[in-house]
């Protein structure tokens, strides 16, 4: 294929770990093959070549947490044709998103940093979607490799890869792994997030703790709450659980504020 | 191999590809292995299961009777994955089919009556065969009504053969009616303004208004968007139509075309169907009887 | 044909099934799980088990697989061979006739290659079992198994009394016929006691008489959106039902994008995919037509049995603690 027909590709971190990018280049035995068909513009983490102008293609890994991750968000949308948000940081924020809807900015800044809020010229971490449009977005923290190669091939066959919207305990039952909630009573978050992982915490006996996602529009978290509490765990300790990968997620963030609620007014009496 | 694995598709080159529209696009396909293309027998309203390998499959009616033995005429909408890579391909590519599937239309027991074809956007499509075929049939068959709702004029399919109907079908007792939904839509306009009799702006429903349709002698056959169904039967209730003699084709998720995969699943305990095998013609009698098939 | 196999030569009957195939039998996995697993040896193999997460359908309809390999610029695709002789060990009573009805659909006249090809290599043997209080075969009718099998074996004190169910079957008894007697009379009554005191056993209680009308009353009814509110949609239930047999198909392409593979893997109509065509329009949207849609398959005939043989698998392993049976009493206006 000539230079000039590869698809122009730019990978690019906002606020992150940078794990997804990493996650790129474990894929040693297929990366090199699978980047000669693009004609990279800009990947940080594998070469400091950059260059600026239209992209068929951006990936774009980590949270929009400073004002400055917007401008640059806004900026690569404007020149890519196709945005897939890789990661759940730039899904949904992930990790860093886990207060969202409980305490300001203001607040965390200073509760952490003791600064004034725009020390940083933070803004509440969110995914890339809650400020431009998203075409495609492959979540994972990080990401599966097989998952990204499997979307980076089909977007080079042409076609839009079919994302994943059924949860974890569908994986564990493919795999026949024994259910550790029915069976051991852990706390596992599985009946609500994305699959992909092949179900990996469940198979080694392990409860899963969320880090792909709620499934967006399809996660039944009151649910997941009624099974935990008659499972003997405490609220505290679910809403926690429930918050460290799905803070930004709105059922997630309604059932907290009722149940903070809750506990305020029974602490008030 | 394809003969004993019902999954194995057949691979049939593109003859000729033509956009009708800016989404939808006339394919002509022909069956290679001459084997196969001898056995692929199909009347109108069946379907195939339509391949791009990577890609995946998509049911799609077979739009034309059946002429050659080796020929197969599909119109493909782009919506989705399968649907975009099928319109990627040109003539001299390589499509995978299975099928036919499904149970079709039911020819010969409308035979001896009147047909009144009502079809919205690319309902048309389907009901293309049962036209054909009449046609070639044609003393078998009464008068042909056909009522066809458009989005606009840009969006008709085969627009030349039917405009050509249009004009001239009732010298071969065909009446042709049109509705378009777009007010401002100026072409269609015209043609309201030269025969205000046979087309009409709005839904495809209003084009009853145009005919008188005679219960007693006559077969409905139906097929558009899921919407559409309710509005259309009820215009054909109010003629005390016979729920036996209306036949609708549906549309549902399918993944094999042969009953196994379970996602065209409808009804309830009493009476469960499987619209690729049982379908995809029902009549409103079995809707009656069937819940949640319109 | 009845026969007896003494506790004494079990060992050395299970020797001679290896030479027929691989074998596999009931294991115990973790705390309280069974599964169906490879074995070899005896020992391994646990035939009082209660049930397996996954039933047997896995090794006909497997989990996920590759029906065809393809290469786009040789017009050719390969299936995977798939040779291996089988004989399934202790299959219960319920999980035999769960393989019928997946017969039916299956091996209809439009057969799965697939699936005839790995039901024609496989040797079944099922062993009897003692209902727990999820249960309910008894209720809909298929606590026995007449056909289905080619060896059953019943627990009697003295070893398992054998009923033979296919020439296959027979075929196994005569080339081992040192280890086989013929069932003695008190063998025979042993049997029967048994028999009887396994019906007496049951627990729960399904009354599946009309039950598609009452469904078929029920499909506005507000059971459907109460159970609803608890279920995850996480499709558990119709992965270890030994009756769905819904599957989905996905395409891969590798990275010459010229070959690749297509492959099947179990699906499920709890699932938002399963009823979702084109443009987004979807025909079970949310978890209350989903659960009337899953409920409904289950409560319809294939092939004039019931789709539900009462394993009570669905209710053991749903997380979200839903009890199939609970909501068809629902739907029965009998709660
Ligand atoms: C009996 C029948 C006849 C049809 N005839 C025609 C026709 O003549 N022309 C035409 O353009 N379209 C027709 N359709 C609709 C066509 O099948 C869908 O538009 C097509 O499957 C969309 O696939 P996609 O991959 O492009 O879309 P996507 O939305 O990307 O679909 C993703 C997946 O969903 C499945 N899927 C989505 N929609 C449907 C659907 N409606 N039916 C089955 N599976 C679906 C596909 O298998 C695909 O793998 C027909 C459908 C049925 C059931
Ligand atoms: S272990 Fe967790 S993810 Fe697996 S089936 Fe059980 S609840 Fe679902
Ligand atoms: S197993 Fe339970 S929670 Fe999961 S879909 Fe089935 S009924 Fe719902
Ligand atoms: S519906 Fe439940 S009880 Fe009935 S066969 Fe399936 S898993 Fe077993
Ligand atoms: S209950 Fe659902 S998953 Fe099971 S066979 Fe019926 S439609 Fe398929
Ligand atoms: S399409 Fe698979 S069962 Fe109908």
């Amino acid at each position: 294929m000539a230079e000039s027909e590869k698809p122009k590709i730019g990978i690019f971190s906002l606020t992150g770990c940078g794990g997804d990018q990493l996650m790129i280049l474990n894929m040693e035995p297929v990366l090199l093959e699978l980047l000669s068909r693009f004609d990279i513009k800009d990947f940080q983490e594998g070469s400091s070549y950059k260059e600026e102008g239209e992209l068929d293609i951006a990936l774009v890994e980590g949270s929009v947490s400073t004002k400055t991750d917007l401008e640059r968000l806004k900026e690569i949308r404007e020149r890519s044709k196709m945005l897939i948000a890789i990661g759940d940081c730039a899904i949904s924020g992930c990790v860093q998103a886990m207060r969202n809807g409980q305490m300001s900015m203001a607040e965390r800044m200073k509760k952490v940093y003791g600064v004034d809020e725009d020390y940083y010229d933070v803004l509440e971490p969110k995914g890339l979607s809650s400020y431009v449009k998203v075409d495609l977005e492959i979540p994972g923290c990080p990401i599966e490799k097989d998952e990204i190669l499997h979307a980076i091939t089909s977007l080079l066959h042409g076609d839009m890869p079919e994302g994943i919207d059924y949860p974890v305990c569908v994986e564990c039952k493919l795999n026949g792994y024994p259910c550790v909630l029915v069976e051991k009573g852990m706390p596992c978050l599985g009946p609500l997030i994305t699959a992909g992982c092949n179900a990996r915490c469940p198979g080694l006996g392990l409860d899963c703790i969320g880090c792909r996602g709620p499934i967006p529009e399809e996660a039944n978290v009151a649910a997941e709450v009624k099974v935990l509490l008659e499972k003997g765990y405490d609220e505290k300790y679910i809403f926690n659980r429930l918050r460290f990968f799905g803070g930004n997620f709105e059922d997630v963030q309604n059932l907290t504020k009722k149940f903070s609620e809750k506990t305020e007014k029974e602490e008030e009496e | 191999m394809v003969k004993d694995n019902v999954l194995a598709p057949t691979p049939a080159k593109i003859l000729k590809s033509e956009n009708m529209t800016e989404i939808e696009k006339h394919i002509e396909l022909e069956i290679l292995d001459k084997e196969i293309a001898k056995n692929f027998v199909y009347k109108p309203g069946q379907f195939v299961e339509v391949g791009v390998m990577g890609v995946g499959e998509a049911p799609i009616s077979i739009c034309a009777a059946r002429k050659k033995e080796d020929l197969l005429e599909l119109c493909v909408r782009k919506v989705g994955r399968v649907t975009n890579a099928i319109h990627r391909l040109n003539v001299g590519d390589i499509l995978w089919i299975r099928g036919p599937y499904g149970n079709g239309f039911p020819m010969e027991k409308m035979e001896g009556s009147d047909l009144l074809l009502v079809a919205g956007g690319l309902g048309i499509a389907p009901l293309r065969g049962v036209l054909q075929y009449a046609l070639s049939n044609r003393e078998k068959y009464g008068t042909i009504t056909i009522m066809y709702g458009i989005r606009c004029y840009t969006a008709m399919l085969w627009r030349d053969e039917f405009l050509h109907l249009f004009y001239e079908g009732d010298k071969i007792n065909v009446e042709f009616y049109l509705s378009y939904e777009d007010s401002s839509d100026r072409q269609c306009y015209e043609l309201q303004c030269e025969r205000s009799d046979r087309c009409m702006q709005g839904v495809v429903t209003r084009l009853f208004g145009l005919k008188e349709v005679e219960p007693e002698n006559t077969y409905a056959v139906i097929c558009g968007p899921p919407i559409m169904y309710k509005f259309v039967i009820q215009e054909l209730m109010k003629r005390n139509f016979d729920p036996k003699k209306i036949y609708m084709t549906l549309e549902r998720r399918m993944k094999c075309g042969v009953g196994k995969c379970g996602h065209c699943i409808i009804g309830s305990g009493k009476n469960i169907k499987y619209v690729c095998k049982d379908g995809p013609v029902f009549t409103y009698w079995d809707a009656l009887n069937t819940k949640g098939m319109i | 044909m009845y026969k007896v196999l003494a506790n004494e030569n079990l060992p050395a009957f299970f020797e001679s099934l290896k030479k027929i195939g691989k074998v596999y039998g009931p294991v115990k996995v973790r705390e309280s799980s069974y599964d169906f697993r490879e074995v070899e040896s005896l020992s391994e193999v646990d035939l009082t088990y209660t049930r397996t997460m996954i039933p047997p359908k896995k090794f006909f309809v497997k989990p996920k697989e590759t029906i065809f390999d393809f290469d786009e610029e040789k017009l050719e695709f390969k299936e995977p061979p798939d040779e291996e002789v089988k004989v399934i060990l202790g299959v219960h009573h319920c999980d035999i006739n769960a393989l019928k009805i997946l017969d039916s659909i299956y091996m209809d006249e439009t057969p799965d290659k697939y699936y005839i090809q790995r039901r024609n290599s496989s040797f079944i043997i099922g062993v009897s079992c003692t209902p727990d209080e999820y249960c309910f075969c008894k209720s809909v009718g298929t606590s026995y198994a007449q056909d289905g099998f080619d060896l059953f074996l019943h627990e009697i004190s003295r070893g398992y009394l054998v009923r033979i169910g296919s020439e296959k079957g027979y075929e196994l008894i005569n080339d081992n016929k040192d280890l086989f007697e013929d069932a003695k009379p008190e063998d025979t009554e042993e049997f029967k006691q048994n028999e009887k005191e396994r019906l007496e056993a049951f627990k729960l209680e399904l009354n599946v008489s009309g039950i598609q009308d009452m469904l078929g009353l029920s499909y506005e009814d507000p059971v459907w959106k109460e159970t609803a509110d608890d279920c995850f949609g996480c499709g558990t239930c119709n992965l270890v039902c030994p009756t769905c047999r819904c599957y989905d198909v996905v395409d891969y392409v590798g990275l010459s994008l010229k070959s690749g593979e297509r492959v099947r893997r179990w699906d499920s109509c709890m699932l938002r995919k399963h009823g979702l065509v084109a443009g987004g329009l979807n025909f079970r949207p949310t978890r209350v037509e989903r659960l009337r849609n899953r409920f409904n398959c289950k409560g319809s005939f294939t092939d004039g049995s019931l789709s539900c043989v009462g394993c009570g698998r669905c209710t053991v392993y749903c997380p979200a603690g839903i009890s199939f049976v609970e909501v068809m009493k629902k739907v029965r206006g009998e709660l």
